[in-house]
């Protein structure tokens, strides 16, 4: 009893992680068809930043995050820009901004260990002690992250059920042709969506790092856990990429406590291979559109 | 003169003139970081194959260079098996590989087969570097399956240290030479033969290419398959080069590195990757200096070259050429 | 009476193809034009070229005295013309009404969104009933009349319909037509891209035949139909 008590508080707690970073990665490939291989580097900048302002600024937490969520949601504009923008036209535009991104990624990574060196540093942002259930320890911070990415992924809904912008990016990622018949300038929607998903790997970054600490490079594994969730739930589909999120953590979680942590990930990998092979076009896929 | 005719002249010319190279240069430096080339050539001119002429957007060819290192590296270390003859059989456990990885990604789009096989290489990462339970003890201390975090070290070599002395790596040379050679030779094989025409034809005309029975999924196979065979065959000869064979080979920088090297030269053409090779090489060596920066020069090679410059060096030439016309 | 839409030697295509060679078109106000052709020959891509989705090589474009040709497609949204696409392209997984009123996205719509909704509900009654409906579960003719609807529902000075009986049931192309006729009378101007010549020429005021990316025949709907040579030529039947 203890021991399912464990798994699922740890699971929910990596799901919701995977969940925040990956709901922006879907979005961004629903609307533009781009696989943002820098999203692992906006990772590790979030969780940098955030140090930054509070230990260095001595900025408070939420103004730290704050500041986090804008600086990465400027890079994922610059990167729109700089980027995605000036290839959107070409034939081969899912190739090359993958590889592009690579590249940006890598500059931005290298950067970030220039600055602030190769050495893990704790992520300022934690609160301390637990609640207890039954005999088992949930650490506050796990429960302070569920609390945050359930209240973000409400505050993405809305976003993209009730506002303007929100009804904008939806009819982008369902058919970009009609949604420029509608009036809709998909180029500020892809623009837009990248700055979401810029400041989303803010938060999620802040979140990992407060659990396993900062690394320049700490963005590259649960970018590709990411990537692995939204292929699971079919690319662009966010509301799959949620649930397959959460599936996956608790996932993780179980598997962890049976084979232990070094062969979760790969694990993990081979079900995935398998359900693609299954099913190539992901769990919940048709195509790739943003459900609602 | 044919295309293909004309590219193998120039190979069959290109490979004499390297031939005479060791004859006038006695460095042992530059001989060594050219059998490096040697083997870097290979792998991209594959990897473009797979790239650029299938249009299979893999990046698991830097996983499939290990397992032909890795594999040399064990049976020559567990089973005392000569280097020579592991070389050949690490090539075709590399194929096998890379039809067990190209059967489950192949039927997907473009942008899964990237992620799946990113996703691949980081498992056989991840698997050879956390695997610290000790399968051998060796005087040098314990020793995992998969060599973890150490890698596999004095597992024999090719022989010519006892044959030719201090002067083994000419010899070294020559066989990265000769297996390049053979690679290239493949390389234009492919591209202008049936199949570099069916993958055309794919590109050109998916319904009309099918309806003639051309199987994406069969012809792609193929290609992956088979260059995995060179792939594999430079990881066996990098492990006998350098008798050292350890996770570096699966790291992000070495990735990026070699596919630079292809998008720099031209994705898709036979001698675009080669000038990348030898041009990104080069550029290395002269960032030698400012070694921290390098990784960052690299990503900006990278994302600039495919944003300003998609069709690479060799794009430029053919432009420069039309245009001419 | 004056061009609505006016097209002066435009030419415009994909890649390094050119798909219209040197058009000019003048759509009057209140008249409904039509185009007409064999498949291929470049109709859809001239309503993509006045909508911006296609761009504009060589030649220029007006629409109400205003020049359009360098405008994006929201941006000829903006100023009045109305694309109807082939395929209908919805939202497929929005409901009817949410796609219905995806057409009125724009400011100067909003505002007016609930009496259009109506007059959209008036004209075609089968979408009120089907209105909470996901877009990707409705039958052709469905489909048809709410990609019509999401296009009414922005107002507009020119409504473009391309192929609106494309793969429709007989009796369903009736009902269609029902509605564009009710449409004309109602006085918009629609410049409509057709397969179905004869039937289009009966209701058309001027009438285009797009023959290898330029018009080989121009006339009024009743001289084409007393034109057989010219059907037999360009349309085979």
């Amino acid at each position: 009893m203890d021991v399912l008590v464990q798994i699922i508080a740890s699971g929910l707690t990596l799901g919701a992680m995977y969940a925040i970073s990956t709901i922006g990665l879907a979005l961004v490939y629903g609307s533009l068809n781009m696989l943002n291989m820098a999203h692992g580097a906006l990772l590790a900048l979030g969780g940098y930043v955030c140090l930054y302002a509070m230990t260095v600024l001595g900025f408070p937490a939420v103004a730290g995050v704050a500041m986090a969520m804008a600086v990465c949601g400027i890079a994922g504009l610059l990167i729109y820009h700089l980027a995605a923008r000036p290839m959107l036209a070409s034939r081969n535009f899912e190739t090359q901004i993958f590889i592009a991104t690579i590249g940006i990624g890598a500059v931005l990574e290298n950067v970030i260990l220039r600055v602030f060196g190769p050495q893990p540093v704790a992520q300022p942002l934690k609160v301390d002690g637990a609640v207890i259930i039954g005999s088992v320890y949930v650490p506050n911070q796990n429960i302070l992250i569920l609390g945050v990415a359930v209240l973000l992924m409400a505050v993405v809904a809305f976003v993209l059920n009730r506002t303007r912008m929100g009804r904008a990016i939806r009819a982008t990622a369902q058919n970009r042709d009609a949604a420029q018949l509608m009036g809709i300038r998909i180029g500020k929607v892809y623009a837009q969506v990248l700055m979401i998903s810029g400041a989303l790997a803010a938060v999620s970054g802040i979140m990992i790092s407060s659990l396993s600490g900062l690394l320049p490079n700490m963005g590259g594994d649960p970018m590709l856990k990411a990537f692995v969730i939204c292929v699971v739930a079919g690319l662009g589909n966010v509301y799959g990429a949620v649930a397959a999120a959460i599936v996956l953590g608790l996932l993780e979680s179980l598997i962890q406590y049976v084979f232990g942590v070094q062969y979760s990930f790969a694990i993990l990998l081979m079900l995935v291979i398998a359900v693609l092979i299954w099913r190539p076009a992901g769990l919940f896929g048709r195509t790739q559109v943003v459900r609602m | 003169m044919s295309p293909a005719k004309r590219d193998v002249l120039v190979c069959i010319g290109l490979a004499i003139v390297l031939a005479l190279v060791p004859l006038v240069i006695g460095t042992r430096y530059i001989i060594t970081q050219m059998t490096l080339f040697f083997i870097w050539a290979i792998v991209v001119t594959q990897w473009n194959l797979v790239l650029g002429v299938a249009g299979i957007f893999s990046l698991a060819q830097m996983a499939l260079f290990a397992v032909g290192a890795y594999a040399t590296a064990m049976l020559a270390y567990y089973f005392a098996i000569p280097v020579i003859v592991a070389m050949p059989a690490a090539a075709l456990i590399t194929v096998a590989a890379s039809l067990v990885i190209g059967a489950a990604c192949l039927r997907l789009r473009g942008p899964y087969v990237a992620l799946l096989t990113l996703a691949i290489a980081q498992v056989i990462y991840l698997v050879v570097v956390n695997d610290t339970a000790c399968f051998t003890n060796p005087p040098s201390g314990c020793l995992p399956l998969f060599g973890g975090v150490r890698g596999f070290s004095r597992f024999g070599d090719l022989g010519f240290r006892a044959l030719l002395g201090s002067k083994f790596y000419v010899a070294h040379y020559y066989v990265g030479l000769s297996l390049a050679v053979l690679a290239v030779m493949f390389s234009i094989a492919i591209i202008r033969g049936p199949l570099g025409l069916a993958f055309k034809a794919l590109r050109d005309n998916p319904g009309y290419a099918m309806s003639r029975g051309i199987s994406k999924f069969k012809y792609q196979l193929w290609v992956f398959g088979l260059s995995a065979f060179f792939t594999g065959l430079a990881g066996a000869f990098y492990a006998a080069q350098f008798g050292v064979v350890g996770p570096i080979v699966f790291s992000i920088a070495m990735l990026l590195f070699l596919l630079s090297m292809i998008v720099v030269g031209g994705m898709g053409t036979i001698w675009g990757p080669l000038l990348g090779a030898a041009l990104l090489m080069l550029a290395d060596e002269g960032m030698r200096e400012v070694g921290d920066w390098r990784d960052i020069g690299l990503g900006l090679v990278l994302a600039v070259f495919v944003i300003l410059l998609p069709k690479g060096l060799a794009g430029v030439r053919l432009r420069r050429a039309k245009a001419g016309l | 009476m004056s061009a609505v839409l006016d097209l002066a030697g435009v030419s415009s295509g994909y890649g390094h193809h050119l798909v219209i060679r040197d058009v000019s078109l003048r759509v009057e106000e209140g008249t409904l034009a039509a185009l007409v052709g064999p498949n291929g020959h470049g109709k859809t891509t001239l309503l993509r070229t006045i909508s911006g989705l296609v761009r504009v090589r060589s030649g220029t474009v007006s629409f109400r005295g205003r020049r359009i040709e360098t405008l994006r497609p929201d941006e000829t949204v903006a100023a009045g013309i109305i694309h109807v696409p082939q395929g209908d392209l919805l939202f497929p997984d929005m409901t009817v009404l949410e796609n219905l009123r995806m057409g009125a996205y724009l400011p100067d719509a909003a505002q007016r969104e609930s009496q259009r909704l109506e007059e959209v509900f008036a004209l075609l009654p089968k979408l009120k009933e089907r209105q909470a409906q996901l877009a990707s579960t409705l039958s052709g003719g469905e489909r048809r009349m709410v990609g019509i609807g999401r296009g009414l529902m922005a107002g507009g000075n020119i409504l473009m319909l391309d192929e609106p009986s494309l793969g429709l049931a007989p009796i369903v192309i009736d009902q269609i037509y029902a509605v564009i006729q009710s449409l004309k009378s109602s006085g918009r101007t629609i410049l409509i891209v057709e397969e179905n010549a004869t039937r289009i020429a009966e209701m058309a005021d001027v009438l285009h035949l797009l023959d290898n990316g330029s018009f080989a025949w121009s006339g009024s709907g009743s001289d084409f139909l007393s034109s057989p040579e010219i059907i037999a030529t360009y349309l085979g039947a």
